[in-house]
């Protein structure tokens, strides 16, 4: 390997900078979160707050009527993303071992799905919806979630499959193992990495976005962490440090998720990338 | 139910007449695909509801004059794609969009890819710098809107007053300005995700073509334009698509930042489809626009992934 030369050390500077350029409105959403509502007008952008305003945290906690918000978050992102696994794995093994011609066509009707993403089809997908009972109906996002992301998850799974011996499976069917049992006792665990993979950039997807949960959940107690905290700073235009701890708040669980499987975000990324 | 009864009478009359292995080998093959198929129905019906069949009815429905309540709908042909053509508000919201989509596959490619050059080196605390440059793509784009509004608004013109400046830093205040500023917060957001790609890509390349390339008495910039650039092809494919498609979809950001304005000034395609469809009652309309921007979408991919492949067979 290379020496630690003149130029790293120039590389080192320029990355130092680059960092704290990105670290910086990370560094004011913190600062601010903590002052008082005094703080906001006296003091400089910068400075430490005097002392650590807790208050700041409970009226966001409140005005983003937080427990109920992040229930229905985690339960929709959890919901859609395990839907999301077990049903790409079944199509994507069916689609691989399933060997006619209907299921190579069913795999192309799938993949095409990937060019198609739903902001293009959010309008008739409203419609659709709400004459199906959608509206302020957690299951029907998740339906929807899940519909318009399996092309992608069963590309991802369907590569994953086609690397698995064939030999496994045939030693359980001479063993009088049926085609299901099979896939429910024998594949379906064996796709734990890709699964691992596939949760960490869907529930990015899904606990960060806007559009769908706000045009569909529109009751204040069907809401989503986003879509509560996307009003907040017009809420409190004055003290708007309240709106800064509501995005410390709104931010944390996904943020602790990284934290844990910090390994598996970036292997994830670059498989979601893969298409 | 109705399979079940067709099929048992039928195989019990077969039994006899055909030798019995072959008759248990085609059994179990009838089986088995029945079992897959099983198995793939419940994908297909998640996928069809949820996918095809709002497609199939946004195409429809740009066919006629629906407002989205009413119960009426007839069948005008051509004529809202007509309407798009001569629409100020569509032609700008797509002009805005598209380049917004230029600047920042530009802007993040090439900033991804030597960010990523630069963590591939054997500068000291890696995890570090890459920690700090990923962590935004974790923050919804809607929060990445506040915060920028608010460093644009308040925080940073406050540095002006501590050192004397007079640098304008509220960029979202002016038409001239405003795509600019949702540059900066769009690429502060997403710079450190295609850096993860760009990351991977470098480290797929093997060493010993630049340990040859060293024998060989090749400078550092050499192996950067010979190696580096060549051996990452695909993963310049991946980012550009990946990059420009994105780009096209930009919604919260906006909608959390600029709502659009000043004006009309920073419209994006996907905040005019739904402002028609759900402000102003033209969900026809709506969805001739959103079929126009599927075209448009898929038309991008499709030439970005000719050319920048046929780029990658060259090199």
């Amino acid at each position: 390997m290379k020496k630690y030369g003149k130029g790293t050390l120039v590389l080192q500077v320029i990355g130092t900078i680059i960092a704290l350029v990105y670290l910086l409105p990370f560094l004011v959403v913190f600062l601010y979160a903590f002052k008082s509502p005094e703080e906001l007008i006296s003091s400089s952008p910068f400075s430490l707050p005097k002392k650590l305003e807790w208050d700041n945290f409970s009226q966001a906690f409140e005005a983003l009527n937080f427990w109920q918000s992040f229930g229905n978050t985690f339960l929709l992102t959890a919901s859609a993303v395990l839907l999301l696994i077990l049903l790409s794995g079944m199509a994507a093994y069916s689609i691989v071992r399933g060997g006619s011609k209907f299921f190579n066509g069913s795999y192309m009707f799938f993949i095409a799905g990937i060019l198609i993403p739903y902001q293009v089809i959010f309008v008739p997908m409203f419609v659709l919806g709400s004459s199906l009972g959608f509206i302020n109906n957690l299951f029907g996002v998740i339906f929807l979630y899940v519909g318009t992301s399996l092309p992608f998850a069963i590309f991802v799974m369907a590569g994953f499959v086609k690397t698995i011996p064939k030999e496994i499976e045939e030693a359980a069917f001479i063993d009088g193992c049926s085609i299901m049992r099979t896939f429910w006792v024998i594949i379906l665990p064996m796709l734990k990495p890709v699964a691992a993979a596939l949760t960490i950039i869907l529930s990015l997807q899904i606990w960060n976005d806007y559009l769908l949960p706000q045009l569909f959940l529109t009751d204040n107690n069907m809401k989503t962490l986003t879509v509560m905290q996307s009003t907040l700073f017009s809420a409190f235009e004055t003290n708007f440090n309240v709106g800064f701890a509501g995005i410390i708040l709104s931010s944390l669980p996904i943020l602790i998720l990284f934290l844990l499987m910090q390994k598996h975000f970036v292997k994830g990324i670059t498989m979601g990338a893969g298409k | 139910m109705n399979l079940d009864r067709k099929n048992t009478p039928s195989i019990s009359v077969n039994l006899p007449a055909k030798p019995a292995a072959s008759v248990q080998k085609k059994k179990r093959m009838k089986a088995g695909t029945f079992q897959y198929l099983i198995l793939l129905l419940p994908p297909l019906l998640f996928f069809v509801v949820g996918m095809v069949i709002p497609l199939i009815m946004g195409i429809y429905n740009s066919f006629t004059d629906w407002d989205g309540l009413s119960l009426e709908k007839n069948w005008i042909g051509l004529t809202n794609y007509m309407e798009i053509f001569k629409d100020e508000m569509f032609l700008n919201s797509f002009k805005f969009t598209a380049m917004f989509m230029v600047f920042n596959t530009l802007i993040q490619n090439v900033a991804a890819f030597l960010f990523a050059v630069m963590l591939d080196s054997n500068i000291k605390g890696k995890n570090f710098y890459r920690t700090i440059i990923f962590a935004p793509v974790l923050l919804s784009p809607i929060l990445v809107g506040q915060i920028w509004t608010k460093m644009y608004g308040t925080i940073l013109p406050s540095i002006n007053d501590m050192l004397g400046l007079s640098i304008n830093f509220n960029f979202f205040s002016s038409p001239d300005t405003v795509m600019t500023g949702l540059l900066i917060a769009n690429n502060w957001q997403w710079i450190g995700y295609w850096m993860l790609i760009y990351l991977a890509g470098l480290q797929a390349v093997p060493k010993d073509i630049y340990e040859a390339c060293t024998v060989d008495g090749g400078s550092w910039w050499q192996k950067f334009i010979h190696i580096t650039i060549p051996m990452l092809g695909p993963s310049i494919t991946i980012c550009t698509i990946g990059i420009a498609t994105g780009s096209l979809k930009v919604y919260e950001l906006i909608v959390a930042s600029t709502g659009g304005g000043p004006g009309d000034s920073s419209k994006s395609t996907i905040m005019y489809i739904y402002d028609s469809a759900f402000m102003s009652q033209q969900s026809s309309y709506a969805s001739a626009m959103s079929v126009i921007f599927l075209l448009v979408l898929l038309v991008f991919a499709f030439i970005q992934l000719k050319v920048l492949r046929k780029r990658e067979v060259e090199l």
